[in-house]
């Protein structure tokens, strides 16, 4: 109990003086009037500290009264209360202090009042010393909270609990106080701003308190954001699915222990079969209310880990009805899209925190680089916190549409992470399809975490593998009548005098978005002004800036609604204001080219009434012209020309729009047709560098398609040729072949084997029913078929085409060989003297003309090569070359004077008696060790 | 021990020889019966670029010139009867120098022809 505070007055007065050096004198009066009374009231220290504290704040308290209307003090005073108890045990003592101090301190001007109340406090503080060496005994330096001022403390061991508690509160009043400057500052502030705040309430209203204004700082969307799954205001069927969702993650998160109440729930889950919520929402409701209390009991405690755990354990036969699955989801993550204020990002949260998980949210907007988010994802999906709050985490990925910055950061990856464990886990089933449970193990190592993906646009390109891959919900507007509820509840709870046709209104014209309902509510209530339904459109409405999907607008385009022109008096008004709505509709998208896609792709699966073909007609006419429009934009780079595109779909959905609602589909036809047209015109043009030249360059690609092409498959395609063996053939018949081939080949068309396709089997007479099928290399018939037409050229067999091949494949040969020898064997006609040259070939060709040729003993036509030799002089032949045929024989003459001589060359070469051996990999040299002795004898 | 070594012509007009070096064997076809003496090897064939082509029967081999680390001398030995008949002395006579080979260490080309063989 040996509270003993050294009370000298000088030691004091020091501390004075070292707190407030700029204090003048009139204070030090006050200050040495102001303690003697305690002494004498109080004999023993005790008495004295007990009413310190008490004193004190009481005396604070008489200070501040007057100036209380400042809502800070007030506070300050509610945290003083406690000690309320002992402060009737001095009541009389304070009362007279009090009075003294008010006879002493009403003169003087409130900014002294301040002082003095701070002055007045130092003397009783005398455990307290700027100066270790003033304390006797042990002492811990206690620093202010603004760092500049340190003091130290008496340390007393003989304290009680109460003594604790009271020199807490001593020290804490004292460190208000030692920091006299700054609190003055603040306060004066404080006061200063009270005063204008009351001013200005003063003006502008009078039931506008400062108060309410403090306590509405929290926005109406926060504040009564669903806080439980039962209080979500999105679509239950969605809610459900999304909750259902997450529970197939127990078994894989949680581990066994939540699967072991599955099980036992796995009986009632077969009887409540999934389809019908509607019946089952009866029953669910009373559970629903009695979950609403449970939930407001705890919700005045701070989440933790176990409320979580009993809310899982406790909804678990509410959940479970509809978690059919015990291992994870097939789909490990979960696309939520929408529209935005729908309630996506509160349903992520709430239903994660639900199934006891802890949200992790990332905003993919905000981070833009791969890296970062990378390795944010792969914190909260592959590590545990092992700090207090040790729930598993769930992952949140908002807005991950605006992710597409870097090389789409997020997505990729997500989709890394999926497709990496979709390699592990199929390759994984090949090696144990016994041990489902380790399998799982190792199956959720790279993603053993629910990551929930909330994007506004399903349709943005970034999102597109990950739409593949993921489980996608789409939010659906609430009905207005339940939004309507939840409005009206949420205005009686705020006090906002509404009426429910005003908030349907509201409702209607955002679109059930709830957030910016709520936003214009608490905005209007700000403004004390009450929700008028006729300017609602003029009213400021928040709304996120929003641009609607493709769809969206294509469904604007050819939808014409209902309820406008039912609510539209005057029809010129309302056209007007669809016209706008649309042009803006349009214009704001700005994909011009992807909508007009859009209708040409839409626009004939329309169910319009149209006998005179008229609308359609102009319709395409206007798609025409911004075909026409942008394509000269695109050329001469004057982008504001565009301005012009959107009108042009104006005039189509007044032509077109229906009140049924059209199925509309992406616009797949033009891309299709592009990619078709690309790969065609490829395998043109590498068919067209594989003629040789002296051909091609009669040949340009596309007068080749547009012209030519169906008389040289009719040129390619005799009906008269009969698949038989040659020597069967007349003679004309033969003839016939050798020019189809030398045709074929210096066309350098071919047969190939290919894949029976389908959709090809169906406009060509299928050929065999194999599976591969012989058809032209370049494939001709393909420029030419177009749907729903047949084709007109007769088709040759399938052994007619063999044939064909083969003969087409001898002839490429017999041309290489001839073209390559020739090359090769320049020396040794170097040889030969010009004149035996001519000689040799002229004989070669009578000579050695039939055995090459007849050493083929296949089937094969020999015709084709002989014709030539025998046609006559192949000189005379190069003259009169009417048709390429003999202009190819000209060329093939030069081709065979090497070839024979190549012949020659080969026999003589064949006769050659040395070859040389490779031998591989070690030098085969010889070395020998030479004596001295062989030098010299 | 001292070896004398005759040259006939100059110090600088001494003829120089060239090593071809093969990675393998030169051998005779199979079918192929008489002498080997005074048949072609093949044909060897020097590009610009320091590219040697050395055709062998359907093989062409694709070789480079490399200095040797010592030149080397192509000597031949005469044995000449002097004072006596029965004393005979050796004679060393230089027949060229060889400062470089041609390496044809690469796997040889086949040639082939359309015609010929496959």
């Amino acid at each position: 109990m040996e509270f003993d505070i050294p009370l000298p007055e000088e030691l004091e007065l020091l501390e004075a003086n070292s707190y407030y050096p700029e204090e003048e004198d009139d204070d030090y009066l006050n200050f040495e009037e102001a303690p003697y009374p305690f002494p004498i009231d109080g004999d023993e220290e005790k008495k004295e500290e007990e009413k310190d504290p008490n004193h004190q704040i009481s005396e604070s308290n008489g200070c501040k009264r007057p100036r209380s209307l400042v809502s800070d003090p007030i506070v300050n005073l509610d945290e003083a209360t406690p000690v309320s108890g002992k402060r009737s045990k001095i009541n009389d003592n304070r009362v007279e202090m009090e009075d003294e101090e008010w006879l002493r301190l009403s003169p003087v001007k409130e900014a002294v009042n301040v002082i003095e109340e701070e002055e007045e406090v130092i003397p009783q503080e005398t455990v307290l010393s700027r100066y270790a060496s003033e304390i006797d005994g042990e002492c811990f330096p206690v620093t202010a909270p603004d760092g500049g001022d340190r003091v130290y403390a008496k340390f007393s061991r003989s304290l009680g609990d109460e003594e604790v508690k009271r020199f807490d509160l001593k020290a804490k009043s004292n460190g208000l106080i030692k920091d006299p400057i700054s609190v003055l500052l603040q306060q004066s502030e404080k006061e200063a701003f009270t005063k204008a705040l009351q001013i200005s309430s003063e003006d502008q209203n009078e039931t506008i308190t400062t108060e309410t204004s403090v306590m509405h700082e929290r926005l109406w969307v926060d504040k009564y954001s669903p806080s439980s799954f039962t209080e979500l205001l999105s679509d239950e069927q969605t809610n459900r699915e999304v909750l259902l969702w997450l529970k197939q993650w127990d078994a894989s998160v949680f581990g066994s222990e939540i699967r072991s109440t599955t099980d036992e729930v796995l009986s009632a889950l077969k009887r409540h079969s999934t389809p019908s919520h509607r019946q089952k929402s009866d029953s669910a409701f009373t559970r629903k209310k009695e979950f609403n209390r449970w939930n407001k009991e705890r919700s005045t405690y701070p989440t933790n880990s176990d409320v979580s755990n009993s809310d899982t354990t406790d909804n678990h036969d509410l959940l479970n009805k509809k978690s059919k699955l015990v291992g994870p989801p097939e789909q490990k993550i979960l696309l939520l899209c929408g529209p935005p204020g729908l309630g996506k990002t509160t349903l992520a949260h709430v239903a994660a925190k639900h199934c006891g998980y802890r949200v992790v949210e990332i905003n993919a907007s905000d981070e833009r680089s791969a890296a970062a988010i990378e390795t944010r994802i792969l914190d909260v999906v592959q590590m545990n916190s092992v700090t207090a709050d040790s729930r598993p985490k769930c992952l949140v990925i908002d807005e991950i549409d605006g992710a597409l910055g870097d090389g789409k950061g997020a997505v990729d990856v997500i989709l890394k992470m999926v497709l990496a464990e979709k390699k592990n886990a199929t390759g994984k089933e090949n090696v144990d399809n016994r041990k489902t449970s380790s399998k799982k193990e190792r199956r959720t190592a790279p993603l053993s975490r629910p990551i929930i993906c909330i994007c506004n646009d399903l349709y943005a390109p970034a999102l597109r593998p990950l739409r593949q891959i993921a489980k996608v919900h789409i939010f659906v507007q609430p009905t207005v009548s339940r939004v309507v509820n939840r409005l009206k509840y949420i205005c009686n709870m705020e006090g906002m005098k509404t009426r429910s046709f005003g908030l349907s209104a509201l409702a209607d014209y955002t679109e059930c978005d709830i957030r910016s309902c709520l936003n214009t509510l608490q905005f209007l209530n700000k403004k004390n002004e009450t929700l008028n339904v006729i300017d609602i459109g003029s009213q400021v409405v928040g709304r996120k800036d929003m641009s609607k999907s493709l769809f969206d607008i294509w469904k604007e385009i050819f939808n014409k609604r209902k309820m406008k022109r039912e609510r539209s008096n005057d029809a010129s008004g309302s056209e007007a204001k669809k016209f706008d709505f649309l042009h803006s509709l349009v214009s704001s998208r700005g994909d011009y080219d992807l909508i007009f896609d859009g209708i040409h792709e839409n626009i004939l699966q329309l169910q319009y009434h149209d006998p005179a073909m008229d609308k359609t007609v102009s319709c395409l006419d206007c798609l025409g012209t911004s075909d026409l429009l942008h394509r000269y934009i695109m050329r001469t780079q004057q982008m504001h020309l565009y301005v012009y595109i959107p009108s042009l779909v104006i005039p189509i959905h007044r032509r077109v729009a229906q009140i049924q609602r059209p199925t509309i589909q992406w616009p797949k036809s033009y891309h299709r047709c592009r990619t078709l047209l690309v790969e065609k015109q490829e395998s043109l043009r590498s068919w067209h560098h594989k003629i040789p030249p002296y051909i091609g360059r009669h040949l340009s690609v596309k007068s080749f398609v547009e012209d030519s092409i169906s008389p040289l498959l009719h040129i390619l395609s005799p009906p008269t040729l009969r698949p038989v063996a040659s020597h069967l053939l007349s003679e004309r018949q033969k003839d016939q072949l050798a020019s189809l081939v030398m045709l074929m080949h210096s066309y350098s068309l071919t047969y190939k084997n290919v894949k029976l396709d389908p959709a090809l089997s169906n406009l060509r007479e299928s050929v065999a029913s194999d599976t591969s099928v012989l058809a032209l290399d370049p494939h001709l018939f393909d420029c030419i078929s177009f749907k729903g037409r047949q084709i007109k050229h007769h088709v040759l067999t399938l052994a007619m085409k063999q044939v064909l091949v083969h003969e087409v494949e001898k002839q490429k040969i017999l041309q290489a060989s001839g073209g390559r020898s020739g090359i090769l064997s320049t020396p040794e006609i170097k040889k030969i003297s010009p004149d035996s040259v001519r000689k040799t070939i002229a004989a070669s060709n009578e000579s050695h003309r039939n055995p090459v040729t007849s050493k083929p003993p296949s089937i094969s036509v020999e015709n084709a090569p002989t014709p030539k030799p025998k046609s006559g002089d192949v000189k005379k032949a190069s003259r009169n070359a009417v048709n390429f045929f003999d202009r190819f024989r000209k060329s093939r003459k030069d081709y065979e004077d090497p070839e024979d001589v190549q012949k020659r060359a080969t026999a003589k070469r064949d006769s050659r008696p040395l070859l040389f051996k490779f031998n591989e990999g070690f030098t085969n040299a010889v070395k020998r060790p030479v004596r001295m002795r062989e030098f010299l004898l | 021990m001292e070896i004398r070594v005759k040259c006939g012509c100059g110090e600088d007009e001494c003829s120089e020889w060239t090593i071809v070096e093969l990675q393998g064997v030169v051998e005779t076809q199979s079918s192929f019966q008489g002498s080997v003496q005074s048949l072609e090897i093949g044909r060897l064939c020097h590009s610009d670029s320091s590219q040697y082509t050395f055709t062998v029967g359907y093989h062409e081999l694709t070789g480079s010139k490399v200095t040797l680390k010592k030149p080397l001398l192509v000597l031949k030995k005469l044995q000449k009867c002097t004072d006596g008949s029965s004393q005979k002395e050796t004679e060393l006579e230089v027949v060229g120098i060889i400062r470089s080979k041609i390496l044809f260490k690469t796997r040889p080309k086949p040639l082939f022809s359309g015609t010929s063989g496959k």
